[in-house]
């Protein structure tokens, strides 16, 4: 058996451990500073809807999850707190109702139950229709400001093509419905937590970022 | 000196036009129809390949003797993929909000067949200068491609050009924007995946227009560079 019958196989082993040896090495290099810009962008995302004011409590720490009937992925509850009080609630939740596939919110409630504000973080749905729910293409998604689950009635929590109160996206049927009941969903389970909700532990353990739509698929 | 100068050329005018690989080759559709919605888009997954296309091409030809014919395969492959994965992993420490908007497309790089082909066609084949060139020369070729379908469907079906372009280059580039057409107008059609399609045939038509206009051309001589391409 001579050796330049191996050759081959040793050239490939060889390429493989250097591709291996360059990989483990970058990943090192910028593990920590992948994390460190995951948190400042969800922090990004979190003051855009609550002022950085409004709290002094680690807000990108201060979560826990937990399922809720009728969203795809276990609902996340960031907990606002100010001197230690309960400030507000941000929700990060994700809908599979959508036209073309999930649509991910965030959506901030006051104490009192009222909405804050919701933004759309991530979602496919058409471009130049279904966009229109990004900030940055319309003020649609600002008719939920203010609102609360008695704030339309309970019957009027509904696009308007459906009898509600809430406008509908002409040619965008199904996600205004989508997100629509993705928020009613939200404030019924901000409700029924209550003050479970301030009391319950932090589930951080680390750092440890929500991985995007993208990434789970 | 005189025959490598003459040699760029020829790997520059097969890159660009006579073997571009979004309009010749056709290699790369999937990237290559799946991004282009936007201009902006167009330009991010452009730039990227770029890149990977030189470092995965310069790699492949520095190591081009080492790598037998059983294994070259199996190499090449591992070399692009590493080649991307350190691209998005850069991306992601470094560009953070760079890699936000190009997020989805760069691992798609993964999927362009142009990079295998041009490890196995050229670069295993060349030194590393001319496969440095090559890499350019077909990265820049399959850019504009991507560009110019991208500019297409974005002004037939938003009515702009260069929307969202601070995304990619920062926030100077808002200025980039141009609307022109009012606001809402547009062809959903073109936004859509049958519009990618249709964009790229009217593309690929446009040249094949512009190669054959000179009837005058002796016909034999035009078979002959046409077999000379594929």
């Amino acid at each position: 058996m001579s050796l330049k019958r191996w050759k081959p196989a040793i050239a490939l082993i060889a390429v493989g451990l250097l591709a291996a040896t360059i990989l483990a090495g970058l990943d090192r290099l910028t593990r920590d500073r992948i994390a460190l810009e995951q948190e400042r962008r969800a922090l990004a995302a979190l003051t855009e809807l609550l002022p950085a004011e409004r709290f002094d409590n680690e807000l990108v720490t201060d979560w826990f999850e937990q399922p809720v009937t009728g969203l795809e992925r276990p609902v996340r509850f960031y907990r606002a707190r100010l001197d230690g009080q309960p400030s507000a609630a941000v929700l990060d939740l994700v809908t599979s109702r959508g036209y073309s596939g999930d649509i991910r919110l965030l959506v901030a409630i006051e104490t009192d139950g009222t909405i804050i504000g919701v933004r759309v973080l991530e979602h496919r749905e058409t471009p130049g229709l279904g966009d229109r729910i990004e900030i940055r293409r319309s003020d649609w998604i600002r008719q939920f400001d203010g609102a609360s689950l008695d704030h339309p009635a309970p019957d009027a929590w509904a696009p308007d093509r459906r009898g509600g109160q809430f406008d509908t996206l002409s040619n965008a049927t199904i996600t205004t419905a989508a997100i629509t009941d993705a928020v009613r969903l939200g404030l019924e389970a901000f409700d029924s937590l209550g003050d479970a909700l301030w009391t319950r532990e932090s589930e951080m353990q680390g750092l440890e970022i929500r991985p995007d739509l993208s990434q789970n698929s | 000196m005189d025959r490598t100068l003459t040699f760029r050329k020829l790997i520059w005018r097969q890159g660009l036009w006579q073997n571009n690989p979004g309009l010749v080759q056709l290699l790369g559709l999937c990237p290559l129809l799946a991004v282009t919605t936007t201009t902006v888009n167009g330009l991010g997954l452009g730039l990227a390949t770029i890149f990977v296309l030189v470092c995965s091409n310069l790699a492949v030809s520095l190591l081009r003797s080492t790598l037998q014919p059983e294994i070259r395969i199996p190499a090449f492959v591992l070399i692009i993929a590493t080649t991307v994965t350190v691209v998005d992993l850069s991306l992601q420490a470094w560009w953070h909000d760079l890699s936000r908007t190009l997020g989805i497309f760069v691992p798609l790089i993964v999927t362009n067949c142009t990079i295998l082909a041009r490890a196995e066609a050229f670069a295993s084949r060349q030194p590393p200068i001319s496969a440095l060139h090559d890499g350019l020369a077909q990265g820049i070729g399959f850019a504009l491609v991507l560009i110019a379908l991208g500019a297409g469907r974005e002004l037939i079906g938003q009515g702009s050009v260069f929307a969202d372009a601070d995304l990619l280059l920062g926030p100077w580039a808002e200025g980039l924007t141009v609307q022109m057409m009012p606001e809402g107008w547009g062809l959903l059609l073109a936004m859509l995946p049958p519009g990618a399609f249709i964009g790229l045939g009217l593309l690929v038509a446009l040249r094949q227009y512009l190669i054959q206009r000179p009837v005058a051309a002796p016909l034999t001589q035009d078979m002959n560079t046409r077999t000379a391409q594929t």
